[in-house]
């Protein structure tokens, strides 16, 4: 770990250096990079862990990896009031040439969790990505947006965390805990199966009561890896619990090492 | 202002954010430390949030990891947990003394973070403050008084209890909690007796969200006797707040208070520098 930590690069980059990134240097030998997209607010954190846990097997694979913050996220520059999705595909896009820019790699395959696997998706063209590998990427964006207004509300209301519930006031335009700006939220609530891409590999993990309707957005059955257990993306009483898994850390280093990708 | 990234330490194993505004070279370094296992953006951002906020006001800061913990590697020495918990605090201090010219400090600390805060300040003599959020605490009968005598006469509460089951009363128990590893109560009550005798300020926040343990203002001193009187010490309890703080109003209103409580004890005499 000593050895390894030292590869480990972190510095703020982008105009006016405003987003924060940690790259993981590697010996080039698989001829790609892989650029780690983050998920949106709490998610973020909850998997802040396994993003780092992937980026050092890619980096073990020869396959160097950059993981950033989007402006108004982590340690970039903003506040979480200003995340605007478009921003955030712009980020991705200045992360996906920084990354080449550090590695000499131009193919450039890029990997989201969640929202950060649509944002993934949706700067496919413009960061030109080689590939995309999504993991439990939101399908129905209003669906989205409802089920984050409902844990918002059970949060507000939760005598597990609180005395007693806080007035609606306290936890207006917020999502679990951070800012929400209409704008973002009306950019996450259209988020549809519009995907400007295909990825060859989208892991499932969501429990069997949730729609899976990955065929919506073409992916076929091979390119189609579930996942156990299922992940507790929305469970209030985990919101604070960091999501792992040894199982995806494994799928998606054996996927990005082998032919595909 | 600026905040600059830095791979650091004895090892270069620990990674943090500085932020280093101008600043005399007596200022006083604000060391914000990890919540349980949160790297260090904090939870829900609040160590992003609060460091930016005092660096606007002429604080050099530093949000890191310790040793093993967020972005941070391990040192590859043979120590323990306490004994890292402080060589690395240790290299915290050295890399805000190098780029900002701090020598004392104030650290800061939610749950686990202040009982690390706590240990380092036991025994290095560059810590000046201390902010220790939920930290170290206590049942007393007070608080047991205050708990348990209320439940006793609520009818409602006996007729959740008995419809309840066993079953969800034992689910709700074998979930992860929140909680620090506890330290007798006499020896946490002589340490902060010698970190006021050394000259230190502190600053007790305790929320809500430790209610199963804490729950009046008046339990600091029910907990820690007559040093809770001290003039260097603040005690502060949000009882309506939970404990890490997840709305938005809730961390501006914690951070309000701990920015009051540094211009207060350690200020900024005028722009970029502190007494």
């Amino acid at each position: 770990m000593t050895m390894r930590t030292e590869a480990e690069h972190p510095f703020f980059f982008g105009d006016r250096s405003e987003l924060f990134g940690i790259y993981h240097a590697a010996a080039p030998a698989a001829g790609k990079a892989v650029l780690l997209c983050a998920p949106l607010g709490q998610d973020q954190i909850r998997c802040h862990r396994l993003y780092r846990q992937l980026a050092h097997a890619l980096a073990a694979e020869g396959i160097p990896a950059l993981r950033f913050d989007y402006y108004g996220c982590g340690d970039s520059l903003g506040t979480s009031a200003e995340v605007r999705w478009d921003r955030c595909i712009r980020d991705t896009v200045t992360a996906a040439n920084e990354l080449r820019a550090r590695c000499g790699i131009d193919r450039v395959v890029a990997f989201g969790a969640r929202l950060g696997g649509n944002m993934a998706l949706a700067a496919f063209a413009a960061a030109r990505f080689a590939d995309i590998v999504v993991w439990d990427p939101v399908i129905d964006g209003q669906a989205h947006v409802a089920t984050l207004d409902a844990m918002q509300e059970a949060l507000r209301q939760d005598t597990r965390r609180f005395i007693k519930p806080r007035p609606a006031a306290f936890a207006d335009e917020q999502w679990l805990g951070f800012a929400v700006n209409p704008e973002l939220r009306a950019q996450i609530s259209g988020l549809g199966v519009g995907w400007k891409a295909t990825p060859s590999l989208l892991l499932d993990s969501l429990p069997a009561s949730s729609s899976h309707a990955w065929r919506a957005v073409a992916v076929d059955d091979a390119s189609i890896k579930v996942l156990q257990p299922s992940t507790p993306w929305d469970d209030l009483a985990r919101l604070e619990v960091a999501i792992l898994s040894h199982p995806l850390v494994q799928t998606v280093t054996a996927h990005l090492r082998g032919a595909h990708g | 202002m600026t905040e600059q990234a830095f791979r650091f330490g004895r090892a270069r194993h620990l990674i943090g954010i500085a932020g280093l505004p101008d600043a005399s070279p007596d200022a006083i370094g604000v060391i914000v430390l990890n919540s349980g296992m949160v790297h260090h953006v904090g939870p829900f951002r609040l160590a992003v949030d609060m460091t930016r906020r005092l660096n606007a006001l002429g604080y050099p800061t530093l949000r890191f990891d310790f040793s093993t913990i967020g972005d941070s590697g391990a040192s590859g020495e043979s120590q323990t947990r306490l004994q890292q918990i402080c060589a690395d605090a240790d290299d915290a201090m050295e890399l805000l003394r190098q780029h900002a010219g701090c020598r004392r400090f104030v650290l800061v600390g939610l749950c686990s973070g202040a009982q690390n805060a706590h240990t380092v300040a036991c025994v290095d003599d560059k810590v000046a403050g201390a902010v220790f959020m939920d930290g170290y605490a206590y049942r007393t009968i007070g608080f047991k008084i205050r708990h348990y005598l209320p439940r006793l006469f609520d009818p409602l509460r006996w007729w959740r209890r008995l419809t309840r089951g066993r079953a969800a009363t034992e689910r709700s128990s074998s979930e992860p909690v929140f909680s620090t590893v506890p330290s007798p109560q006499a020896v946490v009550r002589a340490d902060f007796a010698g970190m006021l005798k050394r000259g230190m300020k502190l600053c007790l926040i305790y929320s809500g969200g430790i209610n199963t343990y804490f729950n009046h203002p008046r339990q600091f001193r029910e907990c820690f006797g007559s040093v809770m009187a001290d003039p260097a010490v603040s005690t502060r309890y949000l009882k309506e707040m939970d404990h890490t703080f997840a709305l938005v109003d809730d961390r501006k209103r914690l951070i309000d208070h701990i920015e009051a409580w540094l211009r207060r004890n350690f200020p900024v005499t005028h722009a970029g520098t502190s007494s």
